[in-house]
């Protein structure tokens, strides 16, 4: 597929007024609203080409099909990375993980996808094709549209093309795998916020056992992968963990082996279904609040009978919820309640996966944000018809 | 009827009417615009309201204002119009230490916000020069840059969330944190022309445990700019990364003494801030490019003072060029890095051809170029010089791939500029945002877009 094939279709759609459900590697099709049934599907895996790969300045440039892994192999050739930390890389497309508003557990390290945003090229609803920024990675040049289109599902435009700042790989990564006490969690946590060398990525996990790493006991582990360079890591070892001792963390056990792989894994997880009989929710908020919002959505679900496999994000709050059942029928009879409830509890949580088919009875997006009106009249005006995966994003957008 | 309104609304005090009051509102650091029909200095964002409201009643059009100090007439009335200023909103709303977090007024200068939280260890990362007056609802409004955004990013990194009054009078908010579109970031670096921003959550950061300042003299621009490009390319980002010329060396030191050479063709100015564990790891990495590279030089700068001393002449440096030239255009492009010792070339020749001086003070890790073009307004042949290889240097860096403003914003100066780095399709599609937020381009009028027949601005297309 090219560009210009790209805004053919969509010119066509939008003169005939036909829905579009924008797909990239489908990773994340258990976000958002089902699409329409009469939506055509349009795939942009086609647009895959690497356009630019510009180490010497440290940015890329690469059509919106290009997956992650993809994109991940091209820059680990100049020790290079974009922490864009996605499920399933090897199908996941940059163009979709940006459309989606993915945030990886990297960001308070390196900042948000859209922090390394410098350009981009969109397909609009009508087929009007235009660029924004360029490959500097300063520019104040009219309205930041690339990151408007970041997050957006889709709605304002179909990205294209995306220009990326890049950053040098750590030098060396490692992983701790942590048995976590419920006395001593409070504690762990606090620690983890003040530490010199502050941990790339740090998760609370409970259950996912098919999935991540380390062991439970019966309460829980916490999983920490430090970045840095070789003179900095065992320093940076010694005092996490005699940190996590004077928390009262029994044990710390450091793997220096399949640590990316581990890492990732931990990422898939985020979308992992348990067959059709799950269904997994994301809330965001403050640090300091992310382990009550975990339990507080844990014993919900225990009210409700349903399993909880909850991954907390320590580093920027995020709790994963994957609420599950013996049968997809047995969730169906409960989950309608439940999702009631829990936006109750955290009016903002909103649905990241889930196979079973009460998915679109659910209330996926959670809150609507307080300037709706405002990004209503941002998509009539950016997709008049309403051709781009309509209804699918928060508030009908 | 504008005047009395304004006054019955804000009170006397908080209105500028008289002409001689008005007159310094016609100008920028730089750049010189039309008096405004009346200044107000509102206290309050009920009071910003009002006063759009007001504005909008008289068929007056909006211009706010921090503290005056861009260069491309982004402050700057063109049409009459009611100015707000946001001097008397200066104010640190709340200061959250342990989430690292503050919501500020937008009047609020910019190192008075790190002033405030340093004794929690923190600080706020963006530091465009002129930080000791320019406030963050302007720095929000170009999406400042600074020294320091070559590894903490602009602005818009550091904006968590904004309260803004549209061009009804209006207040809306967003959040970085919810879903739905990014309005944050369409707002910040839209230079008032989306909505007028009357606080901000920004997002603050933790004082590094180490940092370093080093030195290294090259006997030209070219060698440097190599030295920078290779630093780039061996993947190496420090905190900062910047260059003087040897005639802004020489400046800079007659007005601050700060300690930087003056005998050399060119100068780096690099930080590294991060853990003290890597220091001497980065600085032999650094040094060995800047020595393959030509440089004559190394050396640390050893204490606070020392530090503190050049990067007071750094940030002075644009004011230090009266001292050599009784007027000069400062220039702000930004090119790709691996390019920067052919733009330097491009500048270096452009002035040459026009018989101007140049000098070089600039974000070279950014590729963020700011020659400095030296004349005396008072011969016209030397002003006219200076418009066309101004131009010229916007076209050179336009030709290799950049862009036309790098941190000081379109503004009214450069805006038939974004026609040569932009399609017709490309704007229009920006344009599409305003008929949202401003359909009757009432918002700082005649910035950013482009005047002329197949503009936008002109022919606005209603939702
Ligand atoms: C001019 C201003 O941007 C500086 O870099 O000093």
């Amino acid at each position: 597929m090219t560009i210009d094939e790209l805004s053919a279709s969509l010119a066509d759609a939008h003169r005939d007024r036909t829905p579009v459900t924008i797909v990239g590697g489908d990773t994340l099709r258990g976000m958002g609203r089902p699409p329409l049934a009469d939506a055509i599907p349009l795939s942009v895996r086609g647009l895959d080409a690497i356009v630019e790969d510009a180490p010497a300045d440290l940015t890329i440039a690469v059509q919106g099909g290009v997956t992650l892994r993809a994109l991940a192999q091209t820059l680990a050739r100049h020790g290079t990375q974009v922490p864009f930390d996605a499920p399933l890389p090897g199908e996941a497309t940059v163009g979709g993980t940006l459309a989606a508003g993915w945030l990886g557990p990297r960001r308070h390290l390196y900042g948000r996808p859209r922090d390394v945003a410098i350009g981009s090229t969109i397909v609009l609803a009508d087929g009007t094709v235009a660029r924004a920024g360029g490959m500097v990675v300063k520019n104040v040049s009219g309205y930041d549209m690339s990151r408007l289109y970041i997050g957006s599902f889709g709605t304002l435009g179909v990205l294209a093309r995306i220009n990326l700042k890049t950053i040098a790989a750590p030098e060396r990564t490692r992983l701790f795998a942590i048995r976590l006490p419920e006395h001593t969690r409070a504690r762990a946590f606090a620690v983890l916020a003040s530490l010199r060398v502050v941990p790339a990525a740090a998760w609370w996990v409970q259950g996912y056992k098919a999935q991540i790493d380390g062991d439970d006991g019966a309460e829980g582990r916490m999983l920490v992968f430090l970045e840095c360079s070789d003179a900095v890591l065992e320093g940076a070892t010694r005092e996490l963990r005699s940190a996590l001792g004077r928390a009262g963390v029994p044990e710390t056990r450091v793997i220096d082996t399949g640590t990316r792989e581990s890492f990732e894994r931990a990422i898939d997880a985020y979308v992992a279904n348990v067959g059709e009989r799950s269904i997994t929710y994301r809330m965001h908020g403050f640090v300091d609040e992310a382990e009550a919002r975990a339990l507080g959505a844990i014993a919900l679900a225990r009210q409700f009978e349903l399993r909880a496999d909850t991954i907390v994000d320590a580093m920027n709050g995020d709790v994963i919820l994957r609420v599950s059942d013996l049968d997809a029928r047995a969730l169906g009879a409960k989950i309608e309640m439940f999702d009631d409830a829990l936006h109750d509890l955290a009016p903002s949580a909103f649905v990241i996966a889930g196979a079973h088919p009460s998915r679109a009875l659910l209330q996926v997006w959670g809150a609507a944000p307080a300037a709706l009106e405002r990004m209503r009249a941002l998509k009539a005006r950016f997709d008049p018809h309403g051709i781009l995966n309509p209804g699918r994003f928060v508030g009908g957008l | 009827m504008l005047h009395e309104r304004l006054i019955d609304a804000l009170g006397a005090d908080a209105v500028k009417t008289a002409p001689e009051d008005l007159a310094v509102y016609a100008f920028d650091a730089y750049t010189t615009g039309r008096l405004p029909a009346a200044v107000v200095l509102p206290r309050s964002t009920q009071e910003v309201s009002a006063a759009v409201r007001i504005a909008r009643d008289c068929g007056e059009p909006i211009v706010p204002r921090g503290a005056g100090t861009g260069l491309c007439g982004g402050a700057v009335p063109t049409e009459g119009g009611v100015v707000i200023s946001f001097a008397r909103m200066n104010r640190v709303l709340a200061f959250d230490p342990a989430r690292r977090r503050a919501r500020v007024q937008p009047g609020l200068i910019n190192l008075d916000l790190s002033r405030h939280v340093a004794a929690s260890g923190l600080f706020y990362a963006p530091d465009p020069s002129s930080q000791k007056i320019s406030t963050i609802g302007g720095n929000v409004a170009t999406n400042a840059g600074g020294p320091h955004c070559l590894s903490y990013g602009t602005t818009v990194n550091h904006v968590l969330g904004l309260e803004v009054v549209d061009e009804r009078g209006d207040v809306f908010h967003t959040d970085v944190d919810e879903l739905g579109y990014d309005l944050t970031a369409a707002l910040v670096g839209s230079e008032g022309t989306l909505g007028i921003v009357t606080a901000a959550w920004v997002r603050l950061m933790r004082v590094p445990e180490a940092v370093r300042v080093w030195l290294a003299t090259f006997p030209d621009v070219e060698s440097a700019s190599d030295a920078v490009s290779a630093i780039v390319a061996a993947g190496i980002v420090p905190t900062a990364l910047e260059m003087m010329d040897r005639i802004a060396a020489q400046a800079v030191e007659a007005a601050f003494h700060a300690g930087y050479p003056t005998d050399c063709g060119a100068v780096l100015l690099i930080e590294n801030a991060g853990f003290e564990d890597d220091m001497n790891a980065c600085e032999s990495a650094l040094a060995r490019i800047a020595r393959e590279r030509g440089a004559t030089s190394w050396r640390t700068a050893r204490t606070q003072a020392e530090r503190d001393a050049l990067w007071a002449g750094r940030k002075g440096a644009a004011g230090a060029m009266g001292r050599i030239s009784p007027n000069y255009y400062l220039q702000d492009v930004c090119v790709r890095r691996s390019t920067l010792p052919k733009a330097l070339h491009a500048v270096d020749e452009i002035a040459r051809t026009y018989g101007i001086t140049v000098a070089n003070v600039f974000h070279a890790g950014d590729g963020n170029l700011h020659p400095m073009l030296c004349y005396d307004k008072r011969d016209r042949t030397q002003v006219q010089a200076v418009i066309e290889s101004g131009n010229e240097i916007l076209r050179a860096a336009i030709a290799l791939g950049g862009t036309v403003s790098g941190e000081h914003g379109i503004g009214f100066e450069k805006r038939e500029a974004m026609t040569e780095v932009y399609s017709t399709a490309d704007l229009a599609t920006m344009a599409r945002v305003r008929d949202v937020f401003d359909p009757a381009r009432a918002l700082n009028p005649e910035k950013i877009f482009p005047s002329g027949a197949a503009c936008p601005e002109v022919k606005p297309q209603r939702p």
